[in-house]
């Protein structure tokens, strides 16, 4: 898959997973924070992506310090997943 | 005494005293759907993962809770709550092995899930409880709200009935037979003969206090029972009415809970066979559904009919009074738990 179809799947996704009933894909900068500002996303949200990335690539991530760097953006949510995706 | 200051009602009515008949909203596949605000007062993150009935429920509260000054106490009735997230979380652990599960459904899958978020939201750190007795969760929330007034007389409380259509729960009642197997309008929801109702949903809100000044109106007295014997609630009826109707007054207006339930129905007529000539009997659930806090919206409509006219298509029995003073609220839950509330003007 190309990264730019991998970068609107997980955006998709996000929406999906977290409920964002008004976002639309579109909304959702590739180099734009996830968490705190940008898309406003907390805590729990951070479980469900975590649970998200572990469902949907069968990646499991454990150290919570690789999972803010991980869930920083959707461009840091792509290069992990291209590069760490078991399924 | 509880005095009623201020309400606030979701249903599937827009209008919820609409006049034209032709004009209230029907059931869409048997269900009649609340139609829900736009919750302006719920944070949009908090909202994103609220289910139907806690939108409904803490929807419906926010705006009386940002009206009045000081909130001491939540009070909920529910029978379901949070029913539909504790399943999608069930079912996840089935699902996913008992693996990676989210906490969104779990979180929000809890009886006292509406109550706890009204708290959260608002930091009312006071009295908070749920009530989950089923048909009679929302009067026995009611009736907490009249006993902590007795013991906190200058307390002001917020009292609600909320719930909601879940698949799963229509599922189960669907196999139980609760509801209409033809496809019916509500509209002539009681000129059907059959066994089962048309299921509704929704959530009523009340600020209430020991306060008589400025309120709307008294719930005088509340009594429930359980039981299935007919002549035991005529009985149970008999002595309400001598116990808590003024010598000289009568019931003006008996608000039914009739619902279409051909099997149900005795109870109502049994009811209404005790009433004086002069009474006159208003039927609601066309408007709302049947579920089980559906007393909720019913005493949102008593207080209504204190102060404003009926629709002439909520008269089973029309009378020459045009106001009225005790309204009785009768409710049945599924032929066994039955409930009667006397609303007064002051």
């Amino acid at each position: 898959m190309e990264t730019a179809e991998l970068k609107l799947q997980v955006k998709k996704q996000i929406i999906e997973f977290l409920n964002l009933i008004s976002v639309k894909p579109e909304d959702i900068k590739d180099d734009e924070p996830l968490f705190g500002e940008g898309l406003g996303l907390d805590s729990i949200d951070s479980i469900e992506l975590i649970v998200l990335l572990g469902r949907e690539y069968g990646i499991d991530i454990k150290d919570p310090k690789e999972g803010r760097k991980v869930l920083a953006d959707i461009n840091t949510m792509v290069a992990y997943i291209e590069q760490h995706r078991t399924k | 005494m509880l005095y009623i200051h201020k309400t606030y009602c979701i249903s599937a009515q827009q209008d919820l005293l609409q006049a034209n008949i032709e004009l209230i909203n029907e059931a869409v596949d048997k269900k009649l759907l609340a139609i829900e605000p736009s919750y302006e007062k719920i944070p949009p993150g908090i909202l994103r993962r609220m289910g139907k009935s806690i939108r409904m429920g803490v929807g419906a509260a926010l705006p009386l809770i940002s009206e009045t000054d000081n909130i001491d106490g939540i009070i909920m009735g529910s029978a379901n709550a949070g029913m539909d997230d504790c399943v999608k979380f069930l079912n996840q652990m089935v699902q996913y092995e008992e693996g990676q599960l989210t906490p969104g459904s779990f979180v929000q899958s809890t009886g006292n899930v509406i109550a706890g978020q009204l708290g959260l939201i608002t930091k009312n750190k006071g009295y908070n409880i749920t009530h989950i007795h089923l048909g009679l969760a929302f009067e026995n929330a009611l009736l907490d709200a009249m006993m902590q007034l007795n013991t906190n007389q200058s307390n002001t409380y917020l009292v609600g009935g909320v719930d909601e259509i879940s698949p799963f729960h229509y599922n189960i009642e669907t196999l139980a037979g609760s509801y209409k197997k033809e496809d019916i309008s509500n509209k002539y929801l009681y000129e059907t003969d059959s066994p089962g109702c048309v299921v509704g949903e929704g959530a009523a809100m009340f600020v209430v206090n020991a306060e008589a000044a400025s309120s709307i109106a008294k719930v005088a007295a509340i009594s429930t029972i359980h039981s299935t014997d007919i002549e035991l609630l005529k009985q149970q009826l008999n002595l309400f009415l001598q116990k808590n109707i003024p010598a000289g007054e009568n019931v003006d207006l008996f608000l039914s809970g009739e619902n279409g339930d051909n099997r149900t129905l005795p109870y109502y007529t049994a009811c209404e066979t005790l009433l004086a000539d002069d009474t006159a009997v208003v039927r609601y659930k066309h408007m709302v559904g049947d579920y089980a806090t559906v007393s909720a919206p019913g005493l949102w409509y008593a207080c209504e009919f204190l102060q404003q006219p009926v629709p002439e298509h909520m008269f089973k029995k029309k009378t020459s009074k045009t106001e009225y003073r005790n309204i009785l609220l009768y409710n049945n839950f599924k032929g066994l738990q039955h409930s009667f509330i006397l609303v007064s003007n002051l």
